[in-house]
């Protein structure tokens, strides 16, 4: 399998209901590599959060296709997409999104029901990855964490599934400087040791030196060709 | 152990305890309000059904036949109007009957009413139909007089009385009884406890039946003392077991027994008639001192006779109908005057069964409500289990699963509390009314209340349910605040 981990070609999207005929997103190509990390820059309110919402097939573009690790999600309707996502992409947000009412070892493992993980194995699996991230309080709620400690648990929630791409939607929004630093090395590097590929958006301009490849919404494209063929992302 | 939907559903109802509690309670009020009116319902129509047993018809001289019913099955009250021997000897000879049992009420102790009958009434009739009269403890009184005043228990009156084999008792004559006389004890005739019934779930447990020839002479006692010509002590014992003997149609094996025990009523009456003035110059009334008068009963129990095994007969009509020419009686078919009974309580039932499922539906509601309201806070969840891969069905069925599991739990507790509440009014039935009514909730219906409201339940969750189902992912993952 050499099919990469991420591939767009000529997405479009407009808001539903929106009469304009400008696409809020339009994406000719994007690719990423499996294992490969990006950042994906653009000023607030440019689309990020959609582009992603896009590419985890949360919603159905007008025009174009995603696809993940060979697999054109948008192809797949209904529970084998969810499916699909569940199993092959990982998702972290800005504000963590951690289940209310279950510890922070259950909200890895409730990652893992969708998986194909034996369920004897969630668990240890869970615990294990925890501890790899430096959360030695598995069984704690996640309000009883510190928000950098609720990071690491999306985190580890994430990467429960041993996706082909994480998707982490302004991962230290949340964080003061410090922390976000510490947080977005242990999001690369724990996509790193696990060969998922990294598409991270954030306007926060801090995060541009911690990826070696960097793009920007609106003039997306890695090569001279493709850059010809971007369309810029128009403003709502 | 991997997390389950169970587990997410759990976590779910735990984290609203106070409002999933209430809900559950709602549920389980209905639920046990139900069920104890059909538990009413359905053991109010075995309480009718039973009692009649195999008699296909009542006579009586009441003023209606279901009073007839009423007071000749049910105990309601003693007939106020009583059947001569003679009538009751002409109607028992008009046709080939397979029983003509002869019974009189008007007498009770402590508040257990008194049957005078026949023992035809243990050998041929059956309380409940096909089930003959079994004895818990003792024997059937015997089927001749012999003046021995012999008392079988019911099983109710005997339990309420703690009455046992072998136990003498006086009873009273009611106050409102064939012979006329205010309610007083016949202390002249001591009873013998010589057998305890098994229940059988009718009226008749709570009674006390007696050989109607010994309700005879204690109305004879009346008549005479009234009258002032109670029988004169003339003749020596000798003469006077002759005396027993000359009227005694029982069989001759018991003859010195009821030797032994006329001396025993001799000596009881001298020794303990303080009541009676003069009581060492009379004896005792026996059978022997009986006139036709004194010969009254209050009904007579009737079968047409029956192929083996059927309870039917081409028959019964014509005899019926040959009864009811006779305007001087008045005559009951059960099953008619029963079906009448239950129309009556039947419309009272429907109104409460109707009621009960008014409070079920708006215990429905209620989960509607709950759940409905607590999906504000639920789609960022729900939101975040599509991300993880959860389907929309399968975050559908989260919250269904959910909402029948509330319906469930009400319902289990419901069920748990409406059978205490069955034993409950069971209990205070037969303790203030005296009817004996068991707990009726069959297995199926519980089964089929318990079901039906976790169906109910789930049904009540579809909205609720749906409200998941269509919520958006992308909307609900936006950054709070």
């Amino acid at each position: 399998m050499n099919s990469a981990a991420l591939s767009i070609s000529n997405l479009r999207y407009r808001y539903p209901g929106v009469q304009s005929p400008a696409w809020t997103i339009a994406l000719d190509t994007l690719s990423l590599a499996r294992g490969e990390q990006m950042l994906l820059t653009a000023a607030s309110g440019r689309g990020k959060s959609t582009l992603l919402h896009l590419i985890a097939g949360l919603i159905d573009p007008q025009e174009g296709s995603v696809s993940i690790d060979g697999q054109g999600i948008h192809g797949l309707h209904g529970p084998a997409r969810d499916r699909f996502r569940g199993r092959h992409v990982g998702m972290i947000f800005q504000t963590f999104h951690l289940l209310h009412g279950f510890s922070a070892v259950e909200n890895v493992m409730a990652a893992m029901m969708i998986s194909s993980i034996p369920a004897g194995e969630h668990r240890e699996r869970a615990l294990g990855l925890l501890s790899r991230l430096g959360i030695d309080r598995p069984l704690a709620k996640p309000e009883e964490l510190s928000v950098g400690q609720q990071q690491r648990v999306a985190v580890a929630r994430a990467l429960a599934c041993n996706p082909v791409l994480v998707l982490a939607d302004e991962p230290t929004a949340s964080l003061d400087p410090e922390n976000a630093a510490v947080a977005i090395e242990l999001i690369k590097s724990a996509c790193h040791e696990r060969s998922a590929a990294l598409l991270c958006v954030s306007h926060d301009p801090a995060m541009a030196e911690r990826f070696e490849r960097r793009e920007r919404l609106g003039v997306v494209g890695n090569n001279a060709e493709a850059a010809t063929a971007v369309r810029k992302a128009s403003t709502l | 152990m991997a997390l389950t939907d169970f587990t997410i559903i759990r976590r779910s109802l735990g984290s609203r305890l106070f409002a999933t509690g209430a809900t559950v309670v709602t549920v389980a009020v209905a639920v046990a309000l139900l069920l104890v009116l059909l538990s009413m319902r359905e053991s109010w129509r075995k309480a009718f059904d039973r009692g009649t047993g195999n008699m296909h018809m009542l006579v009586s001289r009441d003023a209606s036949p279901l009073v007839a019913l009423l007071n000749g099955v049910f105990y309601a009250n003693p007939p106020q109007r009583a059947i001569e021997w003679a009538k009751y000897n002409q109607l028992a000879d008009s046709f080939p009957w397979e029983f003509a049992i002869p019974v009189q009420y008007g007498d009770s102790y402590r508040g257990s009413p008194v049957l005078a009958t026949s023992s035809e009434f243990f050998t041929a009739f059956e309380p409940v139909q096909g089930r003959r009269w079994g004895l818990a403890s003792g024997r059937f009184f015997a089927p001749e007089f012999a003046d021995k005043f012999e008392v079988v228990a019911g099983s109710a009156a005997a339990a309420t009385t703690g009455m046992k084999v072998g136990d003498k008792l006086h009873v009273t004559h009611g106050a409102s009884g064939p012979g006329g006389a205010a309610g007083h004890e016949h202390d002249e005739f001591t009873y013998e406890v010589v057998g305890v019934l098994e229940p059988s779930g009718s009226a008749h447990d709570r009674a006390l039946f007696t050989h109607v020839t010994g309700a005879w002479v204690l109305h004879a006692q009346d008549r005479m003392e009234r009258a002032g010509t109670l029988p004169k002590v003339e003749v020596n014992h000798a003469e006077h077991d002759e005396n027993e003997h000359a009227h005694d149609d029982a069989a001759e094996d018991h003859g010195h027994d009821d030797e032994e025990h006329a001396h025993d009523e001799d000596d009881h009456a001298h020794g303990d008639g303080h009541a009676h003035e003069n009581e060492h110059d009379h004896r005792a009334v026996t059978a022997a001192d009986l006139i036709e008068a004194d010969k009254l009963i209050t009904g007579i129990y009737l079968r047409v006779p029956t192929r083996p095994g059927s309870d039917n007969s081409a028959s019964i009509q014509p005899a019926f109908d040959q009864l009811r020419r006779d305007p001087s009686i008045t005559v009951a078919q059960p099953t008619q005057q029963i079906g009448t009974l239950k129309k009556v309580v039947g419309n009272i039932e429907q109104i409460l069964l109707a009621m009960a499922a008014a409070v079920l539906l708006s215990s429905a509601v209620s989960i509607m409500v709950a759940l409905s309201t607590s999906m504000d806070q639920r789609r960022r969840q729900i939101a975040v289990l599509r991300v993880l891969g959860f389907s929309r069905p399968r975050v559908l069925s989260l919250v269904l699963t959910e909402s029948a599991l509330i319906g469930a739990m009400g319902a289990a507790i419901g069920v748990a509390v409406s059978l205490a509440g069955a034993w409950l009014v069971t209990f205070v039935m037969k303790q203030k009314l005296g009817l004996l009514i068991e707990p009726a909730l069959s297995p199926r219906w519980l089964l089929a209340v318990f079901v039906g409201t976790t169906l109910l339940a789930a049904l009540a969750g579809m909205v609720p349910a749906i409200m998941a189902y269509r919520t958006s992912v992308a909307k609900n993952l936006r950054p709070m605040g």
